[in-house]
């Protein structure tokens, strides 16, 4: 029996260190792109994910009414071909381009268009709301939709939300419950290519849709996609060295050396705004925090104790950049200048002194400070998502920051799926995880409003006067008014110092050059080429005659998996021994 | 207790040693136990605990990456934190984890073995059916399950190991139990009076505690292995440096990529020697027990 359960910990062990292999393709087999990643999908339904690897899937399956410029975000035709203002900015007429077909062959007309807006309306849809909430859309014929608002909208004529197939959707989505639940892998989609199979912790594949108007009635360049997950990103590294992958995204900043070394790989760090944060429970709502972190003086001692440098150094290889507060949008002029005195710059003297002078003190001199009335010592319950990449090391250097000025720290480790019930149950103090943010910056300030507690708020906080002027900067059509509110409100979160923003990291990817060309960056020159705003990429790429590699190298996965045999080689020699010894007795 | 009984149990005790030191694999298994007990316990005078932590790593000048050669004498590792350190203090959690969680497996298995082999009947027939349930659910999903549900801790992961893998241990004492209890002295105590309870503690036990101590020392070894194979797939206490807990480190920021093999080795090394000696020693001690095993040979 043992030798049973031995053999099955061996294979398990083996089957993590040899994380997925990708079987290399023959001349027969469909023309395939492979993208390897290292983030888990939770759910492809797009009007609740939130991870980044759903956002890259619903970016090639579903197209949108207005697209975004790969170069500059701008607002280019998408499904619609042309749009006209009336109203002074409030009514915007959308006509749909012609003979536009979901990928099952039905019609995309301006119905379905309309349905889209106003469900998600009136369901809150939770990806879609704060982008149609004050919007009205209305069915003037086939190919024209005409979208209103009931205030100012500074975004418009931009309508980039996924447009879901309603003849599949509209049995299913009779409300937000029945809506969020369903799995929504129907397949049906208008991007070039659509969902065909998913598998949970492994892979999504996705083949190309015949009827996306960006063919312009030509046959798809490639059959599909299949977007592969790897547990190790040492494993996908080597994949992608060994062609068995033509591209991959996020890979650890340590790996950019030998990648760039080989000349048929491009290394990209692309700039769009994304940032990583640890976030301190605000307490706002249920599931409270340590009572210390509700004083924002600790808060700010904690701040002026994390040592961002040390990680853009140690763990970055000095390719990400400091950052002070939130980077709201892919621009970063929506991030305020907050320097000299104002930043939390590493300075753990300061840290220390203010904790002191709140009567924070090490009354017992056990090393952890206790509250002012000498009550329930400081030790904060830091949650590590296990999922990400940096979580670990992070988690171990905020212990250290945290220790060095009289705090203690319990690590607690989560998956990605389970740290974000956690984030909404409120049970923790502090963690670490990163955000992309989308092109305009209205959605992530949402995420810091009263309306957002218990869903994407996830520093748990609220101000009413960020509130204010979040709706102030939603109805601000002129667009230095409304930089200069959205300033004003983001050092407003950076001066509650509930959510520390470590660095603005960027998106470390990589591609074969000898298997696909025509790799487009989003924006221009500085951006990723893949798990951007929209991913122009997957429609532009064409396959370079036939691929495949030697497969040559060092073959590091021998080492590891010499490493496991001879650690559980014991176990396997005990086994023996203890069945004997059973069958005998 | 009689002094007549405390006589035997010391001639025994002596005999099990004297044929215990004359086995060149038990006490190879013990000198290098030995060895490891040593380091777990001199840790606070072998390495700077506060070696462990990457804030204080970085304001002595660590280096990151460094070799055996940068910094003495293992190296450090991709937060500069000393890999000698980590080596030391995980050894302490590594065998304090394996110890437990054996005391754990062996108290259940044991106490389940000797109630079912001695009452039988009907008690029997319902526990033997509860560990068979135990032993062919697959061993390493339900603890990654349990792990999991559980939450990380070092008692968890203790919990987990023992609640797994008792079963076998309940068997082999089980049949222990099924052939003392045909011996003649235990129908002699009987016949005078003797209650269940004196009779097991008594008579059944002390004829069964050989084989409990030699499969104690077998299953420390699972117990470690599970531990490391728990930590290796990240349901180890995160707070705690557990060799296991090296070894994933080492994997998934890179170590093997880099050939940083100071980073893992030691841990991988120190896994096998602690689970070789236990091994050593456990077959020593089950030959001592039970002589059939070695005249087979």
């Amino acid at each position: 029996m043992r030798r049973v359960i031995t053999a099955l910990a061996l294979a398990l062990l083996v089957s993590v260190v040899f994380t997925p292999a990708v079987v290399a393709q023959d001349d027969a087999a469909p023309v395939t792109l492979r993208i390897g990643l290292t983030q888990d999908w939770e759910t492809l339904n797009p009007t609740v994910g939130f991870a980044v690897s759903e956002y890259e899937i619903w970016n090639v399956h579903y197209a949108t009414l207005t697209d975004k410029a790969a170069d500059d975000f701008a607002t280019i035709p998408g499904l619609a071909e042309s749009w006209e203002e009336s109203d002074g900015g409030l009514t915007y007429t959308y006509t749909l381009r012609e003979g536009l077909m979901w990928s099952d062959g039905e019609p995309l007309t301006a119905e379905d268009v309309a349905w889209n807006i106003n469900t998600a309306r009136d369901q809150e849809w939770d990806n879609m709301i704060s982008t149609v909430v004050n919007i009205e859309a209305t069915v003037i014929d086939d190919r024209t939709v005409q979208l209103t608002s009931s205030v100012p909208d500074p975004k418009l004529p931009t309508m980039d939300v996924y447009l879901v197939p309603p003849h599949i959707w509209e049995p299913i989505a009779t409300d937000y419950d029945s809506t969020t639940q369903y799995d929504a892998l129907d397949g049906v989609g208008s991007g070039p290519f659509v969902i065909s199979d998913f598998a949970k912790g492994q892979s999504v594949t996705m083949v190309a849709n015949p009827n996306y108007w960006g063919w312009e009635g030509e046959e798809p360049p490639y059959d599909q996609i299949i977007f592969q997950l790897f547990e190790n990103p040492d494993a996908m590294v080597a994949a992608l060295q060994q062609s068995q992958l033509d591209a991959i995204h996020g890979f650890p900043a340590g790996s950019a050396d030998a990648l760039e070394a080989d000349p048929d790989i491009e290394v990209i760090a692309g700039q769009q705004g994304g940032f990583d944060e640890i976030a301190i429970n605000g307490g706002a709502v249920e599931g409270q925090p340590h009572p210390a972190l509700l004083d924002v003086n600790v808060r700010r001692a904690i701040s002026y104790a994390v040592d961002k440098e040390a990680v853009i150094e140690d763990l970055w290889f000095g390719l990400a950049s400091p950052l002070e507060t939130m980077s709201p949008g892919a621009d970063t002029k929506w991030i305020p200048d907050i320097s000299g005195d104002a930043a939390f710059t590493y300075d753990p003297e300061r840290a220390r002194q203010i904790l002191d002078d709140a009567g924070y003190l090490d009354s017992d001199g056990d090393g952890v400070r206790e509250m002012p009335d000498g009550s329930n010592p400081i030790v904060l319950r830091h949650a590590v998502n296990t999922d990400g990449d940096l979580a670990g090391p992070i988690g171990d250097l905020f212990k250290g920051w945290m220790e060095d000025i009289g705090i203690g720290v319990e690590l607690e480790s989560y998956d990605q799926d389970a740290l974000f019930g956690v984030i909404v149950d409120g049970t923790y103090d502090t963690f670490f995880w990163g955000w992309v943010p989308f092109v305009d910056p209205d959605p992530m300030l949402s995420y810091f409003t009263e309306a957002e507690l218990g869903n994407y708020n996830d520093a748990n906080w609220f101000d009413p006067r960020f509130d204010e002027l979040y709706l102030e900067q939603k109805e601000e059509l002129d667009p230095d008014r409304r930089l200069e509110i959205v300033h004003e409100m983001l050092t407003i979160l950076h001066d509650a110092a509930v959510y520390i923003p470590m660095y603005l990291g960027p998106d470390l990817q990589a591609y074969r050059t000898d298997t696909f060309e025509g790799w487009v960056r989003q924006p221009a020159e500085i951006g990723p080429v893949m798990f951007s705003n929209s991913s122009p990429s997957y429609a532009q790429l064409r396959p370079i005659g036939a691929g495949g590699g030697d497969g040559g190298g060092v073959n590091w996965l021998l080492i590891g998996g010499i490493v496991v045999v001879v650690a559980a080689g014991g176990a396997v020699l005990l086994s023996r021994r203890r069945s004997t010894a059973d069958e005998r007795e | 207790m009689t002094s007549l009984a405390m006589q035997r149990r010391k001639a025994t005790a002596i005999r099990v040693w004297t044929q215990f030191r004359s086995s060149r694999q038990g006490m190879i298994g013990l000198a290098v136990l030995a060895l490891f007990v040593l380091l777990a316990l001199a840790a606070p005078l072998l390495a700077d605990a506060r070696e462990l932590n990457p804030v204080f790593a970085r304001s002595q000048g660590n280096p990151q990456w460094g070799t055996p050669g940068d910094f003495g004498p293992l190296g450090t590792d991709h937060i500069r934190r000393s890999v000698w350190a980590q080596f030391v203090w995980g050894s302490r959690v590594s065998l304090f984890v394996g110890l437990a969680a054996t005391v754990l497996t062996i108290f259940i298995g044991s106490v389940i073995g000797i109630v079912s082999g001695f009452v039988g009947g009907k008690t029997d027939g319902v526990l033997m059916r509860i560990t068979e349930w135990f032993l062919v659910i697959p061993f390493l999903p339900l603890a990654i399950v349990l792990a999991s549900v559980l939450g990380r801790s070092v008692w968890n992961i203790i919990f987990v190991i023992g609640i797994t893998s008792w079963p076998s241990t309940a068997r082999l004492v089980r049949a222990q139990v099924l052939t003392v209890k045909q011996r003649l002295f235990v129908d002699r105590a009987r016949s005078l009076g003797a209650n269940g309870s004196h009779i097991v503690l008594h008579h059944i036990l002390p004829n069964v505690s050989g084989l409990i101590l030699a499969n104690a020392t077998l299953a420390v070894p699972i117990s470690i292995l599970t531990e490391t194979t728990l930590a290796f797939l990240g349901l180890g206490d995160p707070s705690s440096a557990s060799w296991g807990k090296t070894l994933e480190e080492a994997f998934v920021n890179g170590a093997i990529v880099r050939n940083a093999w100071w980073y893992f080795l030691p841990a991988g090394i120190g896994i096998l020697a602690v689970v070789l000696a236990f091994t050593l020693i456990g077959r020593t001690l089950e030959e001592i027990a039970n002589p059939r095993l070695s005249r087979q040979r």
